[in-house]
Protein backbone atom coordinates (compact mmCIF):
# COMPACT_ATOMS: atom_id res chain seq x y z
CA UNK A 1 0.00 0.00 0.00
CA UNK A 2 1.53 3.57 -0.99
CA UNK A 3 0.24 6.27 0.89
CA UNK A 4 0.95 9.82 0.03
CA UNK A 5 0.22 13.01 1.98
CA UNK A 6 -0.44 15.97 0.00
CA UNK A 7 0.38 19.05 1.58
CA UNK A 8 -0.87 22.13 -0.45
CA UNK A 9 1.02 25.32 0.86
CA UNK A 10 0.56 28.70 -0.26
CA UNK A 11 2.51 31.57 2.13
CA UNK A 12 3.29 29.14 4.46
CA UNK A 13 6.76 30.13 5.72
CA UNK A 14 5.75 29.87 9.57
CA UNK A 15 3.56 26.52 9.20
CA UNK A 16 5.40 24.32 6.85
CA UNK A 17 8.87 22.79 8.80
CA UNK A 18 6.06 21.68 12.20
CA UNK A 19 3.41 20.22 9.08
CA UNK A 20 6.04 18.06 7.69
CA UNK A 21 7.78 17.23 11.14
CA UNK A 22 3.79 16.40 12.35
CA UNK A 23 3.82 14.11 9.21
CA UNK A 24 6.33 12.36 9.31
CA UNK A 25 6.91 11.64 13.15
CA UNK A 26 3.00 10.53 13.34
CA UNK A 27 2.52 8.98 10.13
CA UNK A 28 5.44 7.36 8.82
CA UNK A 29 3.69 4.77 6.67
CA UNK A 30 2.76 7.83 4.66
CA UNK A 31 4.94 9.23 1.66
CA UNK A 32 4.24 13.01 1.44
CA UNK A 33 4.74 15.99 -1.03
CA UNK A 34 4.29 19.52 -0.86
CA UNK A 35 2.91 21.92 -3.98
CA UNK A 36 3.95 25.33 -3.25
CA UNK A 37 1.34 27.09 -4.99
CA UNK A 38 3.87 29.69 -5.84
CA UNK A 39 3.95 31.12 -2.40
CA UNK A 40 5.04 35.30 -2.10
CA UNK A 41 7.50 34.16 1.16
CA UNK A 42 9.93 32.34 1.34
CA UNK A 43 8.02 28.68 1.87
CA UNK A 44 10.06 27.21 -1.36
CA UNK A 45 13.33 28.26 0.29
CA UNK A 46 12.67 26.63 3.59
CA UNK A 47 11.54 23.48 1.84
CA UNK A 48 14.45 23.01 -0.07
CA UNK A 49 16.82 24.03 3.03
CA UNK A 50 15.53 20.70 5.11
CA UNK A 51 14.99 19.08 1.81
CA UNK A 52 11.84 18.29 1.92
CA UNK A 53 10.35 16.83 -0.85
CA UNK A 54 8.33 19.72 -3.06
CA UNK A 55 6.37 20.24 -6.33
CA UNK A 56 6.96 23.87 -7.43
CA UNK A 57 4.35 25.62 -9.10
CA UNK A 58 5.39 28.41 -11.44
CA UNK A 59 2.39 30.04 -11.42
CA UNK A 60 -0.15 30.54 -8.93
CA UNK A 61 -2.75 28.19 -9.27
CA UNK A 62 -5.57 28.41 -6.81
CA UNK A 63 -5.88 25.57 -3.86
CA UNK A 64 -8.05 23.39 -6.66
CA UNK A 65 -5.11 23.40 -9.07
CA UNK A 66 -2.32 23.04 -6.31
CA UNK A 67 -4.25 20.21 -4.55
CA UNK A 68 -4.77 18.50 -8.54
CA UNK A 69 -1.05 18.57 -9.04
CA UNK A 70 -0.62 16.38 -5.89
CA UNK A 71 -3.63 14.08 -7.39
CA UNK A 72 -1.90 13.99 -10.59
CA UNK A 73 1.70 12.95 -8.62
CA UNK A 74 0.46 10.40 -6.61
CA UNK A 75 -1.11 9.04 -10.05
CA UNK A 76 1.79 9.11 -11.94
CA UNK A 77 3.78 7.30 -8.81
CA UNK A 78 1.39 5.11 -8.50
CA UNK A 79 -0.40 5.71 -4.76
CA UNK A 80 -2.85 3.73 -3.39
CA UNK A 81 -4.43 6.22 -1.13
CA UNK A 82 -3.90 10.27 -1.16
CA UNK A 83 -5.07 12.46 1.57
CA UNK A 84 -5.13 16.51 1.42
CA UNK A 85 -3.62 17.79 4.74
CA UNK A 86 -3.79 21.64 5.03
CA UNK A 87 0.45 23.26 5.13
CA UNK A 88 -0.83 25.44 7.53
CA UNK A 89 -0.93 23.39 11.12
CA UNK A 90 -4.69 23.30 11.30
CA UNK A 91 -4.63 19.68 11.18
CA UNK A 92 -2.97 16.56 13.30
CA UNK A 93 -1.44 13.83 11.61
CA UNK A 94 -1.53 11.23 14.08
CA UNK A 95 -5.37 10.69 12.43
CA UNK A 96 -3.97 9.83 9.25
CA UNK A 97 -2.77 6.14 10.30
CA UNK A 98 -6.01 5.47 11.51
CA UNK A 99 -7.78 6.87 8.64
CA UNK A 100 -5.89 4.76 6.53
CA UNK A 101 -7.28 1.74 8.47
CA UNK A 102 -10.77 2.70 8.25
CA UNK A 103 -10.93 3.63 4.84
CA UNK A 104 -9.66 0.11 3.79
CA UNK A 105 -11.08 -2.08 6.11
CA UNK A 106 -14.51 -0.33 5.21
CA UNK A 107 -13.74 -0.44 1.64
CA UNK A 108 -14.47 3.56 1.45
CA UNK A 109 -13.55 5.85 -1.48
CA UNK A 110 -13.64 9.12 0.18
CA UNK A 111 -12.85 9.44 4.42
CA UNK A 112 -13.24 12.88 5.13
CA UNK A 113 -12.37 14.47 8.82
CA UNK A 114 -14.54 15.98 10.35
CA UNK A 115 -14.66 18.96 12.91
CA UNK A 116 -18.11 18.24 13.72
CA UNK A 117 -18.61 14.73 14.91
CA UNK A 118 -17.45 14.90 18.62
CA UNK A 119 -17.38 18.73 18.68
CA UNK A 120 -13.72 18.81 19.56
CA UNK A 121 -11.11 21.44 19.25
CA UNK A 122 -11.06 24.36 16.64
CA UNK A 123 -14.47 24.93 15.59
CA UNK A 124 -14.21 27.83 13.52
CA UNK A 125 -15.86 30.91 13.81
CA UNK A 126 -19.89 31.25 14.40
CA UNK A 127 -20.51 32.71 10.77
CA UNK A 128 -18.28 29.93 8.90
CA UNK A 129 -20.39 27.07 10.94
CA UNK A 130 -23.57 28.86 10.30
CA UNK A 131 -22.22 28.65 6.48
CA UNK A 132 -20.92 24.99 6.82
CA UNK A 133 -24.16 23.98 8.32
CA UNK A 134 -26.32 25.09 5.34
CA UNK A 135 -23.95 23.04 2.49
CA UNK A 136 -24.26 20.22 5.30
CA UNK A 137 -28.38 20.32 4.39
CA UNK A 138 -27.46 21.75 0.64
CA UNK A 139 -26.03 18.30 0.11
CA UNK A 140 -28.22 16.61 2.43
CA UNK A 141 -31.03 17.80 -0.10
CA UNK A 142 -29.55 16.90 -3.21
CA UNK A 143 -27.54 13.29 -2.13
CA UNK A 144 -29.59 12.16 0.61
CA UNK A 145 -26.05 11.90 2.43
CA UNK A 146 -25.60 14.17 5.60
CA UNK A 147 -21.79 14.85 5.35
CA UNK A 148 -21.22 16.99 8.81
CA UNK A 149 -18.04 19.31 7.94
CA UNK A 150 -18.09 19.24 4.07
CA UNK A 151 -15.34 22.26 3.92
CA UNK A 152 -12.93 20.22 5.31
CA UNK A 153 -9.90 19.75 3.69
CA UNK A 154 -8.76 16.92 5.12
CA UNK A 155 -9.69 14.04 3.15
CA UNK A 156 -8.54 10.92 2.33
CA UNK A 157 -9.16 8.90 -1.22
CA UNK A 158 -8.75 5.99 -2.56
CA UNK A 159 -6.62 4.91 -6.21
CA UNK A 160 -10.23 5.20 -8.45
CA UNK A 161 -10.54 8.70 -7.07
CA UNK A 162 -7.42 10.00 -7.26
CA UNK A 163 -6.97 9.66 -11.19
CA UNK A 164 -10.60 11.11 -11.25
CA UNK A 165 -9.55 14.06 -9.28
CA UNK A 166 -6.50 14.08 -11.52
CA UNK A 167 -8.18 15.04 -14.26
CA UNK A 168 -11.34 16.84 -12.88
CA UNK A 169 -11.23 18.87 -10.06
CA UNK A 170 -12.64 22.58 -9.11
CA UNK A 171 -10.20 25.20 -9.49
CA UNK A 172 -11.65 27.44 -6.39
CA UNK A 173 -13.11 26.34 -3.11
CA UNK A 174 -13.24 22.54 -4.33
CA UNK A 175 -13.96 20.68 -0.87
CA UNK A 176 -17.87 20.70 -1.23
CA UNK A 177 -18.62 20.13 -5.14
CA UNK A 178 -15.97 17.86 -5.47
CA UNK A 179 -17.78 15.54 -2.51
CA UNK A 180 -21.39 15.91 -4.53
CA UNK A 181 -19.37 15.07 -7.51
CA UNK A 182 -18.11 11.53 -5.77
CA UNK A 183 -21.83 10.87 -3.72
CA UNK A 184 -23.47 11.37 -7.19
CA UNK A 185 -21.72 8.67 -8.54
CA UNK A 186 -22.68 6.38 -5.80
CA UNK A 187 -19.15 6.72 -4.30
CA UNK A 188 -18.49 5.32 -0.63
CA UNK A 189 -18.10 8.37 1.62
CA UNK A 190 -17.60 8.43 5.30
CA UNK A 191 -15.98 10.37 7.93
CA UNK A 192 -14.52 10.54 10.85
CA UNK A 193 -13.65 12.23 13.66
CA UNK A 194 -10.75 14.74 13.91
CA UNK A 195 -9.69 17.53 16.14
CA UNK A 196 -8.02 20.29 14.36
CA UNK A 197 -6.23 23.22 15.19
CA UNK A 198 -7.11 26.97 14.80
CA UNK A 199 -4.75 28.38 12.47
CA UNK A 200 -1.34 30.28 14.30
CA UNK A 201 0.24 31.82 11.45
CA UNK A 202 -1.12 33.10 7.85
CA UNK A 203 -4.31 33.68 6.84
CA UNK A 204 -7.41 31.46 5.64
CA UNK A 205 -8.33 31.48 1.70
CA UNK A 206 -12.01 32.48 2.82
CA UNK A 207 -11.94 35.97 3.81
CA UNK A 208 -15.05 38.03 4.60
CA UNK A 209 -14.81 40.02 1.43
CA UNK A 210 -14.85 36.49 -0.41
CA UNK A 211 -17.78 34.73 1.71
CA UNK A 212 -20.62 36.14 -0.34
CA UNK A 213 -18.88 34.73 -3.35
CA UNK A 214 -17.70 31.73 -1.91
CA UNK A 215 -22.04 31.09 -0.87
CA UNK A 216 -23.07 31.42 -4.38
CA UNK A 217 -20.34 30.02 -6.42
CA UNK A 218 -20.24 26.78 -3.99
CA UNK A 219 -24.40 26.56 -3.67
CA UNK A 220 -24.15 26.99 -7.79
CA UNK A 221 -21.57 24.38 -7.84
CA UNK A 222 -23.10 21.71 -5.86
CA UNK A 223 -26.28 22.15 -7.70
CA UNK A 224 -24.47 22.09 -11.10
CA UNK A 225 -22.84 19.05 -10.08
CA UNK A 226 -26.30 17.12 -8.57
CA UNK A 227 -27.28 17.48 -12.21
CA UNK A 228 -24.62 16.55 -14.11
CA UNK A 229 -24.57 13.21 -15.24
CA UNK B 1 -31.78 56.37 -45.26
CA UNK B 2 -30.30 58.96 -47.88
CA UNK B 3 -27.59 58.06 -50.41
CA UNK B 4 -25.05 59.75 -48.66
CA UNK B 5 -24.84 57.86 -45.35
CA UNK B 6 -25.70 54.34 -47.04
CA UNK B 7 -21.88 55.06 -49.04
CA UNK B 8 -20.51 56.22 -46.00
CA UNK B 9 -21.45 53.20 -43.61
CA UNK B 10 -20.23 51.16 -46.84
CA UNK B 11 -17.30 52.80 -47.22
CA UNK B 12 -16.52 52.27 -43.38
CA UNK B 13 -17.42 48.82 -43.31
CA UNK B 14 -15.15 48.17 -46.17
CA UNK B 15 -12.34 49.67 -44.97
CA UNK B 16 -13.03 47.77 -41.36
CA UNK B 17 -13.21 44.31 -43.38
CA UNK B 18 -10.59 44.82 -45.26
CA UNK B 19 -8.49 45.99 -41.76
CA UNK B 20 -10.25 42.64 -39.95
CA UNK B 21 -8.67 40.52 -43.45
CA UNK B 22 -5.02 42.63 -42.69
CA UNK B 23 -4.96 41.51 -39.44
CA UNK B 24 -4.96 37.87 -40.20
CA UNK B 25 -2.79 38.04 -42.68
CA UNK B 26 -0.33 39.08 -40.68
CA UNK B 27 -1.42 36.47 -38.36
CA UNK B 28 -2.27 38.75 -35.56
CA UNK B 29 -5.41 37.47 -35.25
CA UNK B 30 -6.31 33.77 -35.93
CA UNK B 31 -9.02 33.16 -38.69
CA UNK B 32 -11.09 30.94 -36.20
CA UNK B 33 -11.67 34.68 -34.11
CA UNK B 34 -11.20 36.93 -37.17
CA UNK B 35 -14.39 35.18 -39.18
CA UNK B 36 -17.02 36.27 -36.48
CA UNK B 37 -15.97 39.64 -37.12
CA UNK B 38 -15.70 39.54 -40.68
CA UNK B 39 -19.08 37.85 -41.02
CA UNK B 40 -20.48 40.97 -39.01
CA UNK B 41 -19.23 43.05 -41.57
CA UNK B 42 -20.46 41.34 -44.40
CA UNK B 43 -24.36 41.34 -42.54
CA UNK B 44 -23.67 45.32 -41.97
CA UNK B 45 -22.93 45.84 -45.84
CA UNK B 46 -26.27 43.80 -46.77
CA UNK B 47 -28.44 45.77 -44.62
CA UNK B 48 -26.52 48.92 -46.06
CA UNK B 49 -27.14 47.62 -49.45
CA UNK B 50 -30.68 46.70 -49.17
CA UNK B 51 -32.26 48.68 -46.52
CA UNK B 52 -35.45 47.40 -47.21
CA UNK B 53 -34.63 43.53 -45.38
CA UNK B 54 -34.05 45.64 -42.33
CA UNK B 55 -37.51 47.67 -42.67
CA UNK B 56 -39.15 44.45 -42.98
CA UNK B 57 -37.03 42.93 -39.99
CA UNK B 58 -38.35 45.75 -37.99
CA UNK B 59 -41.73 45.31 -38.37
CA UNK B 60 -41.72 41.38 -38.08
CA UNK B 61 -40.69 41.92 -34.30
CA UNK B 62 -42.90 44.46 -34.42
CA UNK B 63 -39.99 47.06 -33.13
CA UNK B 64 -41.42 50.96 -34.19
CA UNK B 65 -37.88 51.85 -35.44
CA UNK B 66 -35.76 50.34 -37.98
CA UNK B 67 -32.93 52.27 -35.88
CA UNK B 68 -34.05 50.55 -32.91
CA UNK B 69 -33.55 46.95 -34.93
CA UNK B 70 -30.29 48.14 -35.26
CA UNK B 71 -29.45 48.92 -32.02
CA UNK B 72 -30.98 45.87 -30.63
CA UNK B 73 -29.05 43.19 -33.60
CA UNK B 74 -25.65 45.03 -32.48
CA UNK B 75 -26.51 44.31 -28.61
CA UNK B 76 -26.89 40.64 -29.40
CA UNK B 77 -24.17 40.64 -32.05
CA UNK B 78 -21.68 41.75 -29.29
CA UNK B 79 -23.40 39.18 -26.75
CA UNK B 80 -22.43 36.45 -28.28
CA UNK B 81 -18.48 37.76 -29.05
CA UNK B 82 -18.30 38.37 -25.44
CA UNK B 83 -19.67 35.00 -24.70
CA UNK B 84 -17.76 33.17 -27.13
CA UNK B 85 -14.69 34.88 -25.93
CA UNK B 86 -15.53 34.47 -22.08
CA UNK B 87 -15.57 30.46 -23.49
CA UNK B 88 -11.93 30.94 -24.98
CA UNK B 89 -10.75 32.33 -21.93
CA UNK B 90 -12.38 29.00 -19.76
CA UNK B 91 -10.62 26.57 -21.91
CA UNK B 92 -7.24 28.75 -22.12
CA UNK B 93 -7.23 28.80 -18.06
CA UNK B 94 -7.91 24.68 -18.08
CA UNK B 95 -4.90 24.66 -20.64
CA UNK B 96 -2.75 26.86 -18.60
CA UNK B 97 -3.64 25.20 -15.35
CA UNK B 98 -2.61 21.54 -17.31
CA UNK B 99 0.82 23.21 -18.67
CA UNK B 100 1.51 24.62 -15.22
CA UNK B 101 0.69 21.28 -13.38
CA UNK B 102 3.23 19.54 -15.68
CA UNK B 103 5.92 21.86 -15.50
CA UNK B 104 5.95 21.59 -12.32
CA UNK B 105 5.50 17.64 -11.68
CA UNK B 106 8.16 17.43 -14.61
CA UNK B 107 10.65 19.71 -12.61
CA UNK B 108 10.01 17.59 -9.58
CA UNK B 109 11.35 14.86 -11.34
CA UNK B 110 14.28 16.67 -12.66
CA UNK B 111 15.34 16.96 -9.10
CA UNK B 112 14.66 13.41 -8.43
CA UNK B 113 17.51 12.53 -10.88
CA UNK B 114 19.66 14.52 -9.65
CA UNK B 115 19.60 13.81 -6.45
Amino acid sequence: MKKLVIIPAYNEAGNIVKTVTDVVENAPSFDYVIINDCSKDNTLEICREHGFRVVDLPCNMGIGGGVQTGYLYAKRHGYDIAVQFDGDGQHNASYLEQMAEKLEREHLDMLIGSRYIDKKGFQSSGARRAGIKYFTGLIKLVTGKKITDPTSGMRMVNRDIICQFAEDYPKDYPEPESVVTILKQKKHVEEIAVEMNAREEGTSSISMYNAVYYMIKVSLAILIAAIRK
Amino acid sequence: MSLRIQLVIGIITVICILAICNTVRKKKLDLRYGLIWIIVGVCVILLDAFPGVLGWLTGLLGIELPINMLFFMGFCFSLIIIFSLTKTVSDLAHKVKRLTQELALLKRDMENGEE
